[in-house]
């Protein structure tokens, strides 16, 4: 049966689903809000994990870090599967781009040595930081609460191995085609002496299975790397005549702001929490001034590499960024005081 | 630092993607590799060599983004014109939809949960080239859940029945069916889920399971969901190349690991197949305009393509086909008439409507099923009466469920149609009770397993389903008047009614 195109207007009966009218009213829905709320089964499980049977295949118990409602907590970017690749489409596409220039151009031949040095031992390395990033991220993706939460740590994990990728682009591209210059990173990564604390430190935090805890872990890490890297390192680069590390590195500073928003967002639902803020409060400033006195003493001897190489002052850059971490904390409400 | 040489030695595509995939991973040294990947021992396979890993597609991040941003805006597209056109209206009927809140209740969720474990390989397995390409298939399969979710919205605005899946998913009794099977799999060990997942359901049941709906939709001017079903594809194929890569790997690492698959090829080929009773009975009974039969599509789908072709290339692995397959085949001639006459007697209580199967479709099943209808097609005569004279058939009283795959108990034994196929097994004093010796088999393998389920009946029974009579279950399962019960003078039924002659007087406008 074919009918002719309606002028007649059929009201619908329902606006959206009906666990969204019991949670927004009765009001539209979003896309993100259709297809994130309320996704992940909560009861009535049927078996216990035959590799952790003391616990239900989803619980809130893999985490001290817990929200009395999950879905209180939203990503502000409202990021469900579309506009996510579509966002990551743009990304990889704005990096292809600048990958093509500096390659046409021969931009990392014309690199200063100091800095063409740095690009080996310094940057390709962090790869392998970027590859263990995605698993700490899928962990939280398989073990959070809530499709809200876990549907940011899947998004981030893919993004992490994006980075990964974008790095060894880089590698690729610096060592003329070859792989050479990631063997040679690699090797950094696992027997130069500059590497190990920091090596060390990311094994430790893929050990760790508290999801919430690995997460803010990861994010103290990543805060004080990515301002080091990637947003000093570029004021530094451009300063210096190494316009090609600055291209790069932009590109990594845009993402780790777009990472910045669902976790800062995520951090201050948690501390914020009726219920359990103050153990969240309490768990993440552990977790975090730890995490911090780690990364700080095993991003020293990278700094003092650096410093080596382009006479610059990240040793003095890194001590401020840990402070500024510290304050960052304590603007969304936990207190990283010793 | 080495400066690169000039003259270097461009990678191959291969090499490339090992770069820029598994290269990133490193031999641990500060923790222990036990430590890092604890649950990869259990489960007693034996991995010597995970290089030996094929990656069995080669998309990097950058590619996959853009490939699938690309898909998603069509189809999108899609699902806007069809929202604004009231699309809807030129199905073949709203009967039909009945096929598509089956989905969204079973099927939705389950592409979520495999979401969430997918991500679990993507950490915990050992082997970087695995990871990887877990972790594209759990992106993916939350492409799938919320494309079907944003698929069928439109549906929902005007239709019943959609409304509440997700809560009814946790609870209502048809639905633990297939929850319980993926609850299964995620409950299991990394590497019995990718041959439970990976392998048997992306895999040897795939197009049982997702051509029926697709096809389904094409034939009854669902576009969205054909559209949906079309982007799906490519996805899918990756997947089943991984289910493939998985299984292979298995096989290729230690000759020990054989048995272990065997045995989860035989469950899990069995778990699959239950839940493809509820296709089964989609394909033979919901569909106003019909693709094929139940049993055309198990001998295409499995019999020729599964048992004709990829069995006998993994004989040379020493696995044979699934130990109950034989059963399964005796079954194709009537398992959808037994699974919906079930549902049929219980709709009353479920969150889709049923109907007695008009004469043009009675005929047309008796053409498909010319050895065994005639049997149930004196069931629907029999019913039609009832019906005419105001009884309409619903079955007051609580089913028992099989143990293990938790449908009604309602199947027969093959070569009788009027005697019901029971097995029971005694474990600790406690008796169960299965529908065939496949769920029996497979309960006797894991007892302390499957002595969890959680049966719906056994639930209301217990006082944990909100009531004790049938209007309060009802309403804990989250039902509203007119997701249920017989399709002619439903709400669903008469809206269209109304629809439609609202759109025939004013056509052409
Ligand atoms: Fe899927
Ligand atoms: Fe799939
Ligand atoms: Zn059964």
């Amino acid at each position: 049966m074919q009918f002719e195109l309606r002028t007649q207007v059929i009201e619908p009966t329902r606006k959206t689903f009906s666990h969204l009218v019991r949670r927004y009213g009765d009001r539209p829905a979003s896309r993100y809000e259709e297809g994130t709320i309320d996704l992940q089964a909560v009861t009535n499980f049927h078996y216990r994990p035959l590799w952790d049977p003391s616990r239900e295949i989803y619980s809130p118990d893999y985490s001290v870090l817990k929200l009395t409602d999950v879905y209180a907590y939203t990503d502000p970017r409202q990021f469900y599967y579309a506009p996510y690749v579509t966002a990551r489409a743009d990304l990889h596409e704005a990096f292809g781009s600048t990958l093509d220039y500096l390659e046409k151009r021969g931009m990392f031949d014309r690199l200063p040595p100091a800095w063409s040095s740095l690009v080996q031992d310094i940057l390709l390395p962090l790869r392998h930081y970027e590859a263990a990033a995605q698993m700490i991220s899928s962990a939280a993706a398989r073990f959070g609460w809530g499709a809200t939460i876990t549907q940011c740590a899947a998004y981030a994990a893919f993004d992490r191995i994006g980075n990964a990728q974008m790095l060894s682009r880089v590698g690729i591209s610096f060592g003329g085609g070859s792989a050479d210059c990631l063997d040679l990173a690699k090797t950094a990564w696992i027997e130069a002496d500059t590497w190990q604390p920091l090596r060390k430190l990311v094994e430790e935090t893929l050990a760790e299975r508290d999801w919430g805890k690995a997460l803010i872990a990861l994010d103290t890490m990543d805060r004080v790397l990515y301002t080091l890297f990637y947003t000093h390192l570029d004021d530094v680069a451009i300063a210096s005549g190494a316009g090609s590390y600055s291209l790069v590195a932009q590109h990594f500073s845009s993402w780790f702001a777009d990472q910045r928003r669902w976790l800062d967002a995520l951090i201050k639902a948690w501390v914020a929490d009726p219920e359990h803020g103050a153990t969240n409060a309490a768990a993440i400033s552990q977790t975090a001034l730890a995490a911090l006195g780690e990364i700080h003493e095993a991003l020293c001897p990278v700094a003092s590499a650096a410093d080596a190489l382009i006479d610059d002052n990240c040793h003095i850059t890194l001590d401020t960024t840990v402070a500024q971490v510290r304050d960052a904390y304590a603007a969304l409400g936990v207190n990283l005081e010793a | 630092m080495t400066i690169a040489p000039k003259a270097a030695r461009k990678l191959t595509m291969k090499q490339r993607y090992s770069a820029l995939t598994r290269d990133l991973d490193w031999e641990p040294s500060y923790v222990p590799a036990e430590e890092l990947f604890p649950y990869t021992r259990f489960e007693g396979i034996k991995i010597h060599d995970w290089s030996k890993w094929e990656d069995p597609f080669r998309l990097t991040v950058d590619a996959y983004a853009k490939y699938q941003a690309e898909k998603d805006k069509r189809l999108y597209a899609v699902l806007d014109g069809f929202a604004q056109s009231q699309g809807h209206l030129s199905l073949t009927d709203a009967s039909y939809l009945n096929a598509m809140k089956l989905f969204l209740q079973g099927v939705t969720p389950l592409e979520y949960q495999a979401h969430r474990n997918f991500a679990y390989l993507s950490r915990h397995l050992n082997g970087p080239g695995p990871r990887f390409a877990s972790l594209c298939q759990s992106l993916d399969e939350m492409r799938h859940a919320q494309t079907e979710i944003h698929t069928l919205s439109n549906y929902n605005k005007y239709y019943s029945g959609f409304h509440d899946y997700l809560h009814m998913h946790d609870r209502v009794w048809y639905l633990s069916v297939p929850k319980s099977f993926f609850d299964d799999a995620l409950s299991a060990g990394p590497f019995e889920f990718l041959i439970a997942i990976g392998f048997s359901f992306e895999y040897l049941l795939t197009n049982l399971l997702f051509v029926p709906f697709m096809s389904g939709a094409s034939f009854n001017g669902d576009l969205p969901t054909m559209t949906f079903g079309f982007s799906a594809q490519s996805d899918e194929s990756r997947h089943m190349t991984l289910g493939l890569e998985a299984i292979k790997f298995l096989l290729e690492q230690d000759e020990d690991n054989v048995p272990i698959v065997q045995h989860w090829i035989d469950k899990w080929f069995w778990r699959g197949y239950r839940v493809t009773a509820l296709v089964a009975q989609m394909l033979d009974y919901m569909l106003p305009r019909k693709v094929m039969s139940w049993k055309e599509a198990f001998e295409l789908y499995f019999e020729q393509q599964m048992l004709g072709g990829l069995f006998q290339d993994l004989a040379f692995y020493g696995i044979r086909p699934p130990r109950d397959v034989e059963k399964a085949i005796q079954e194709k001639d009537y398992i959808s008439h037994q699974a919906y006459w079930i549902l049929y007697q219980f709709s009353h209580a479920a969150a889709f409507t049923t109907s007695v199967p008009s004469d043009e479709h009675l005929d047309w099943l008796e053409e498909q099923y010319p050895d065994t209808f005639p049997t149930y097609r004196k069931l629907w005569d029999k019913e039609r009466k009832n019906v005419e004279n105001g009884g309409r058939h619903f079955v007051r009283g609580l089913p028992q469920l099989c143990q293990v795959c938790q449908i009604p108990m309602g199947f027969t034994e093959a070569d009788d149609p009027f005697i019901q196929c029971q097995r029971e097994t005694i474990f600790e004093g406690e008796r169960y009770n299965f529908c065939s010796d496949g769920c029996k088999n497979i309960f006797d393998h894991e007892p302390v397993k499957f002595r969890q389920s959680w049966l719906p009946v056994h639930q209301i029974y217990q006082g944990n389903c909100g009531a004790a009579d049938l209007p309060g279950v009802l309403q804990w399962y989250g039902m509203q008047p007119g997701d249920g019960g017989e399709y002619l003078g439903s709400v669903d039924h008469e809206n269209w009614l109304a629809w439609h002659d609202m759109a025939e007087t004013t056509g052409g406008n």
